[in-house]
């Protein structure tokens, strides 16, 4: 295994040594001060993970709760991880009983409040979401204070029958309840923010850079005198933008602030750097590695991944029993053969998500694993796709959180239970000392 | 039997019958005069009421109204008034036969005069040159136009500016849709990190490349001149550039801080070896730059590049607010962003410079010049992918290899590209606008040609080509709406029939309800026919209602399989491609299918018309913008149906050229 070779760096180690191969985000990698010798405690690691389309419940959940719970047929793959990992039920979403199918569904899964219907106009998800507040307290402690990451771009049109702009169902990170974070799809752009391009002379391309960045934000500031009052908020969507762009130039230019050093040797990061993926399967693969190499390099400390944009017609024949596509197969009508297909499709995710798991528990780190330090929410907004139901919503909680997680166990509760209670226990996890998330009522009791 | 077979949350009816008045509001005509509407809405008490009391309330109301039409807040003559434009709709679904839908009580001949007559008696009024008045300013409220660029426009600006292509591994993220369903409303639009990251990325690499090649950078900079000032030369240089970027001359302020940025970069070291132009000793001595001018060309550049005055479109106003016109400037963005979705050339910006946009006739020259380009292809390419739900045609279309092993990229690309040409050709060329409909030619390559069965050189390059003789011609048979339409093992009557009524001829057509009953099982586990099954479907009148608008015009192109080609026959069984309207119109194949969308003509045109001005206006319509629709019908009527009408009646309505700010918040 990597973690025990000989050819070990540590993180700065391996920035100075690397010429070619840069490894800050986005920008180029830029001599570091006096290299820290103390490796703290591993921080906390945050995904949210999103997967479309509902599932079969009774395929889903399992009959017993507890530690001696039966693996239901859906999350057979987590056999070999199941002591790393929560089965939540019984979570819901309830502000998401009205609305469509889909829309009003998705853009609220991570802030849990209720999403504007509207084509455009006064655009809202009703909050900001769970991943981009962690993200706001952590920043600075990271080069990329998050990743948001998918495999498909922003679905176009507006759904005109029920009201909706499509681009609800693409976003679930929003950075405020009207701003949608742009999530990318592209893994050599996601390899490229995390581990640099190759250019040479970094220090002054880092310098020409924040120049040039603060004559935009000069010019930002004389344009956004000229508009009026409801077009500045988009000139302040730039502002904030250009700001982010320059911290991470400032977090690559000044002393590296963490005492914890991550260990990664530059073959591994050289190793993951991703071609064109071939399909689906190779795609979401190859995020998901990104993910853990994000991680693992403490790159950043909050990622989302949407697998497939929502009411995603993506056609799942490549497995085997399964002729059709997911949305429809998710609209079973009941229908034994589509059920069965449709079932197939969950246990398929089940399995990615599996596999994710044991990457991360693979990757060792202070006295447990990558996994150990993490929290990886996987879910959907909906439970079976055919009724749209936002209850009892299908959850798992994979890692243990630093400690704070007791693993290994189904854990029910009674409908109604607000998804958000599990955010705010994930919040709090990280610091994020707040009353209440969302629709939380209380701290969901993971622990 | 109208209640479906699981509730739904109540507040869920509620908040759809919410939209569906607001959308129904902005699709009627005009504002009426009081007292003819009093009038017209006790009529509406007299006559009509208890025939919707004995035809359409059992259905239409309560917690969970059919179609979420709920009619129950429809009894009196004061609710009619203040509603008047939902009887549009309910209008057009009577006429169609729609409604009431099959196997419920059906109107008699004379009921059906009675509301027809009452339909037609609603009294209008003229409010076209209104965009908005202090009464209606509340309409555009929160109507964002100071948008960024979207990521189509900013791809082809770089191109149109620099004259070489962005890379494509600087992935710009893609933009959602909102208003009438464009890219281009403003309030759709948002910008993270990633932009601004990609942005300069971008524009770094894209210069360094243009500056690069000799032929490029000729373009990109004026000629030098060795007997004048460096510095002045360069200042000129940026101000040329920066006037394209950002499409309006640059202040004395813009241009200072642009030098700075041009002397910072001189003073720095030149050590990036790709900063120097390679063509140094094959240029003669007296017209080349020196290298260190051209680092601080390629920098500043950069700098305009990443500007909010080149990303977003800035459409500066007065403190006081108001409804005011564009600047020519302003206007000549408007136009290239809707002809070209690029900026302009330096031709419309001399147009705007000299004045030449303050007229309608300089205004529909430069449109006329304009479509006649080439980079009118956006028209195509952008509108027209988006109108019909065709932008991510190459990542989306995804037929089953194992049914369909012919399927590859190649062909999705044609069938893109074939889309793209015989819309933007339609305004290209200047043809008939019902050509979109039914058109007597294609626009192939030879590939595409075979493929569809005309007679072609396999590399016969792009060309329109007679099919006559073909079941081909307009967007309905293409290729790409045909395979957007099926699933990816089969054809689906269903999603055709929909994609035609909604993307066609402007109809809505609800979702499903939730928990769709399944068919019995004894009915299918038996190997039936698709239309066997959906006729089963469509016994049940809940489903009917919807169906039978969906499923004939589907079922008209069931000569076409997943993949858009020709069959005749279906796994051994003869297809059927009859389809009977709820109206008792039958027709047989695509031919016929097409005459019957032709004598429903004015609601392709009405909402082909509302497409292009709400993806010009990038913002939603309201019901003031339906003037303007107007306008285009009445213009192509005048017109032969020529496809520019649309365009020129939007170039030229008010609401194209002029704008409402709002105030300016006190610093």
């Amino acid at each position: 295994m990597s973690h025990s070779s000989p050819t070990r760096y540590t993180r700065r180690r391996f920035l100075r040594s690397a010429q070619a191969m840069l490894a800050l985000p986005f920008l180029p990698s830029l001599s570091r001060g006096t290299v820290h010798g103390a490796e703290g405690t591993p921080p906390l690691r945050n995904a949210f993970i999103y997967f479309p389309n509902g599932v079969w419940e009774r395929g889903w959940k399992p009959e017993q709760t507890g530690a001696d719970y039966q693996l239901s047929p859906s999350l057979e793959p987590l056999e070999a991880i199941r002591s790393k990992v929560l089965v939540l039920s019984g979570l819901d979403k309830k502000h998401s009983h009205g609305g469509d199918g889909h829309y009003a569904k998705t853009a609220n899964f991570l802030t849990g409040m209720p999403v504007a219907k509207t084509t455009g106009k006064d655009i809202s998800s009703g909050g900001i979401s769970v991943d981009q507040l962690i993200a706001q307290h952590l920043a600075g402690q990271t080069p990329l204070p998050s990743l948001e990451l998918g495999t498909e771009p922003v679905i176009s049109g507006v759904d005109s029958n029920v009201g909706y702009t499509r681009l609800y169902g693409s976003h679930i990170s929003w950075q405020t309840p009207s701003r949608p974070v742009a999530k990318e799809i592209n893994p050599r752009v996601v390899y490229e923010r995390l581990f640099g391009r190759k250019v040479t002379d970094d220090q002054r391309r880092a310098e020409s850079y924040r120049n040039l960045l603060d004559f935009v934000l000069d010019d930002a500031a004389a344009v956004r005198q000229r508009l009026g009052r409801d077009d500045q908020f988009k000139l302040d969507e730039y502002l904030d933008s250009v700001r982010a762009v320059e911290m991470q130039i400032e977090y690559a230019t000044r002393q590296d602030p963490r005492e914890w050093e991550p260990n990664v040797a530059p073959e591994v990061v050289a190793a993951h750097e991703p071609g064109v993926p071939g399909d689906f399967r190779e795609h979401i693969d190859i995020m998901l590695n990104l993910m853990v190499l994000a991680f693992q390099t403490d790159s950043t400390r909050v990622c989302s991944l949407m697998f497939a944009n929502d009411v995603s017609g993506r056609n799942f024949s490549f497995l085997e029993g399964v002729n059709n596509s997911h949305h429809e197969l998710s609209h079973h009508e009941n229908n034994e053969a589509k059920i069965q297909q449709y079932q197939l499709i969950n246990r398929w995710h089940t399995e990615v998500f599996a596999r994710f798991l044991e990457r991360l528990d693979q990757v060792q780190e202070g006295e447990g694993t990558l996994l150990d330090h993490s929290l990886v929410m996987f879910g959907s907004s909906i439970s079976d796709g055919n009724r749209h139901d936002p209850d009892n919503l299908p959850i798992l909680l994979g890692g243990g959180g630093g400690g704070t997680v007791a693993s290994g166990r189904h854990l029910a509760w009674d409908q109604q239970t607000p998804l958000c209670n599990l955010y705010l226990a994930l919040l709090r996890r990280n610091g994020v000392d707040v009353e209440r998330f969302g629709d939380s009522e209380e701290e969901l009791a993971i622990g | 039997m109208c209640r479906y077979p699981i509730a739904r949350p109540r507040a869920c009816g509620l908040l759809l019958l919410a939209t569906f008045v607001c959308g129904v509001f902005s699709s009627g005509s005009r504002a009426q005069d009081p007292d003819a509407l009093r009038q017209w809405g006790q009529r509406y008490e007299r006559e009509i009421l208890p025939l919707v009391q004995s035809h359409c309330l059992e259905c239409h109301q309560g917690d969970d109204p059919s179609g979420e039409f709920d009619l129950s807040g429809f009894l009196t003559a004061d609710s009619i008034v203040a509603k008047p434009l939902i009887w549009e709709q309910v209008g057009k679904r009577i006429r169609l036969n729609e409604m009431p839908p099959e196997g419920s009580r059906q109107f008699s001949d004379p009921e059906k005069g009675r509301v027809y007559a009452w339909l037609d008696a609603r009294p209008q009024e003229d409010e076209c040159r209104n965009l908005a008045t202090d009464e209606t300013q509340a309409w555009y409220k929160g109507f964002v136009m100071s948008r960024r660029l979207t990521k189509t426009e900013y791809l082809n600006a770089m191109r149109d500016l620099v004259g070489m292509e962005v890379d494509s591994r600087f992935e710009i993220p893609s933009d959602g849709a909102g208003g009438v369903g464009f890219d281009t409303n403003g309030s759709t639009l948002f910008t993270s990190p990633i932009h601004i990251e990609q942005y300069l990325a971008a524009a770094d690499d894209l210069l360094q490349r243009a500056f690069d090649d000799p032929d490029t950078r000729r373009a990109l900079l004026p000629s030098f001149e060795p007997s004048m000032e460096v510095t002045d030369q360069s200042r000129a240089a940026l101000a040329r550039f920066g006037l394209r970027a950002w499409r309006r001359p640059l202040g004395d302020g813009e241009l200072d801080r642009l030098m700075r940025l041009y002397e910072f970069a001189q003073s720095q070291t030149p050590s990036d070896a790709g900063s120097t132009p390679r063509d140094e000793s094959t240029e003669p001595m007296e017209t080349s730059w020196p290298t260190n001018a051209l680092n601080g060309l390629r920098y500043a550049m950069t700098g305009i590049l990443i500007s909010p005055n080149f990303l977003f479109v800035v459409e500066a106003e007065a403190p006081e607010g108001g409804v005011q016109r564009l600047s020519d400037y302003e206007l000549a963005t408007r136009l290239a962003l809707f002809l070209w979705s690029s900026v302009p050339d330096e031709e419309l910006l001399a147009a705007a410079a000299e004045g030449r946009l303050a007229t309608e006739a300089g205004v529909l020259d430069e449109t006329r010049r304009m479509l006649a380009d080439p980079r009118a292809r956006a028209l195509g390419e952008n509108f027209g992918l988006q109108w019909l739900g065709l932008s991510h045609f190459l990542t989306s279309a995804k037929p089953d290899v194992e049914v369909f092993p012919e399927f590859d990229q190649a062909l999705a690309q044609d069938l893109r590209e074939e889309v793209v040409r015989t819309i933007a050709g339609v305004f290209q060329e200047n043809r008939p606008l019902l050509e979109l409909i039914d058109s007597s030619t294609i626009v192939a390559n030879g590939r595409l040609a075979r493929y569809y069965g005309v007679d072609a050189e396999p590399d016969a390059d792009w060309q329109r080509w007679d099919v006559t003789s073909l079941p081909r011609g307009g967007v309905i048979t293409a290729g790409a709406v045909l395979m957007h339409t099926s699933y990816p093992r089969r054809t689906s009557p269903v999603l055709r029939g929909r994609w035609l009524l909604e993307e066609v001829l402007g109809a809505r057509v609800p979702p499903p309800p939730p928990g769709v009953p399944p068919l019995e099982e004894s009915v299918t586990e038996q190997v039936v026919s698709l239309r066997v099954r959906l006729e089963l479907h469509r016994r049940n009148p809940e489903c009917a209602a919807c169906h039978n608008r969906m499923d004939p015009l589907g079922f008209g192109l069931e000569n076409f399989d997943a993949l858009g080609r020709w069959r005749d026959n279906d796994h051994g069984v003869a297809i059927d491609a009859q389809g009977t309207l709820p109206g008792g119109q039958t027709f047989q194949g695509p031919d016929e299918l097409k005459q019957v969308v032709l004598s429903r003509s004015e609601d392709f045109q009405r909402h082909f018309s509302r497409k292009m001005l709400g993806f010009a206006l990038g913002r939603e319509l309201t019901k003031f913008d339906d003037c303007v629709v107007d306008d285009c019908l009445e213009a192509l009527a005048e017109g032969e149906h020529r496809s520019r009408a649309v365009v020129e009646t939007i170039v030229t309505s008010f609401a194209f050229q002029h704008r409402y700010f709002k105030a300016a918040e006190a610093p």
